[in-house]
């Protein structure tokens, strides 16, 4: 048991460790805390190892294509990037890359990282770095928003044009739930607590 | 009452981002090094500061054109509210939905929320705590869904780029969307929740 305090009400509770499919909510304002999930540190790293070997076809290989009056034309996620920024919108072509290409990447590799050392209890001290910046980093990354631009571009243009879909949209789903299984999966709760102790043991 | 469980009341900060409590008068975080503070500094004026540059960018957001579709080398620009309108007269009545809400619905929400916490918290208006602090999470949920339209107008922008048969080009209002977007959720993170049961004239 620790004391320990809900970061959105600032009232103090005394902690008690949950289990696997309980949930720990703050009673004053709802607060989910935590929600412990199985092997939660060999998952992490597991699936961040997916996410990494996903994310080159999803970023190199064709998204979507059209076919219009015969002149085919297909999309990745760079060119869509690079168009932007030589159409002379760079600001907006800056974000779509941090928020589409640099971020997941960033993502993935901090929770690599952080799963890797915790689970071969190699010590670091940048590990607190790493795992501060992935919790900063997550909401950046926007790949599910993404997707569901594709859907909405894809109806727009089904009046006007054949739409192919390609190999990377496939990669690119596929890196979407990988990524949503990494979020629901990492128990910040659990790996501040393991870093904690891993620096700690190293100390002594 | 409920104002003495809080940490502080209890000599107590909790750090942002690994969650350990230390006492008041510590400076940097024993276990992840970070700056400690009480509540995030001057969160009201920050949150301010950015609200008030969101409605002003959310006006050239809905003013001017975020996309010129040109097809066999006549071109009309679309503005955001123009789009949904198209989809709708395309019998897209779903999709449309779909955009209203992204970009019309969720930055306006998210500006009016964040006002309404910003002067509930400053005036100390009688509220309900955990109703404010639950529309404060769906603020801080839903902002980048707004991206929406910015990666549907980036797929759009790099597949219809065939020269006069058919080309789309971003408008000056998708910069403006865009920083938006980014501006409130800057605004959303800058927001300290517990400043709203900080409120001694708040309930729960």
């Amino acid at each position: 048991m620790a004391l320990a305090a809900c970061p959105e009400c600032d009232l103090l509770l005394n902690r008690h460790q949950a289990v696997v499919g309980e949930k720990a909510h703050c009673p004053r304002c709802g607060y989910l805390l935590q929600r412990p999930t199985k092997q939660s540190v060999e998952r992490t790293l597991a699936l961040s190892i997916a996410g990494l070997i996903l994310i080159f076809p999803a970023n190199l290989l064709p998204l979507v294509g059209i076919k219009i009056l015969g002149n085919s034309h297909d999309g990745t996620l760079w060119s869509g990037v690079f168009t932007l920024f030589s159409e002379g919108m760079w600001a907006v072509a800056i974000l779509v890359f941090l928020s589409s290409m640099c971020f997941p990447m960033l993502n993935i590799l901090l929770s690599l990282f952080v799963s890797f050392h915790l689970h071969f209890k190699k010590p670091s001290k940048y590990l607190s770095v790493w795992l501060r910046w992935l919790q900063h980093l997550e909401e950046w990354a926007m790949l599910e928003v993404y997707m569901l631009g594709i859907i909405v571009a894809c109806v727009k243009l089904a009046s006007m044009a054949e739409v192919q879909f390609g190999l990377g949209l496939y990669a690119f789903i596929a890196l979407i739930i990988i990524n949503g299984m990494l979020t629901s999966n990492l128990d910040g709760y659990l790996f501040w607590q393991q870093v904690r102790q891993l620096n700690k043991t190293h100390e002594n | 009452m409920k104002t003495k469980a809080g940490a502080l009341n209890q000599g107590l900060i909790r750090c942002h981002d690994c969650g350990i409590l230390s006492q008041l008068n510590t400076h940097s975080c024993p276990v992840c090094a970070s700056h400690l503070h009480a509540r995030l500094p001057h969160s009201l004026q920050r949150t301010a500061a950015l609200v008030i540059s969101g409605y002003t960018l959310y006006l050239p957001a809905n003013l001017f054109p975020i996309m010129t579709v040109t097809r066999l080398g006549t071109g009309e620009p679309h503005t955001i509210v123009g789009g949904i309108f198209a989809l709708i007269d395309s019998d897209m009545v779903p999709v449309a939905l779909l955009v209203l809400v992204a970009s019309i619905l969720v930055p306006v929400i998210k500006l009016l929320g964040l006002t309404l916490l910003l002067l509930s918290v400053h005036f100390r208006l009688p509220i309900n705590a955990r109703f404010w602090t639950i529309i404060y999470r769906i603020i801080a949920f839903v902002g980048r869904w707004s991206m929406l339209d910015i990666f549907m107008i980036t797929i759009l922008v790099s597949l219809v780029n065939l020269g006069g048969v058919a080309q789309v080009i971003a408008g000056p209002a998708a910069t403006a969307f865009a920083s938006v977007v980014v501006l409130t959720m800057f605004a959303a993170t800058s927001f300290d929740p517990r400043l709203i049961w900080d409120n001694p004239n708040a309930y729960d």
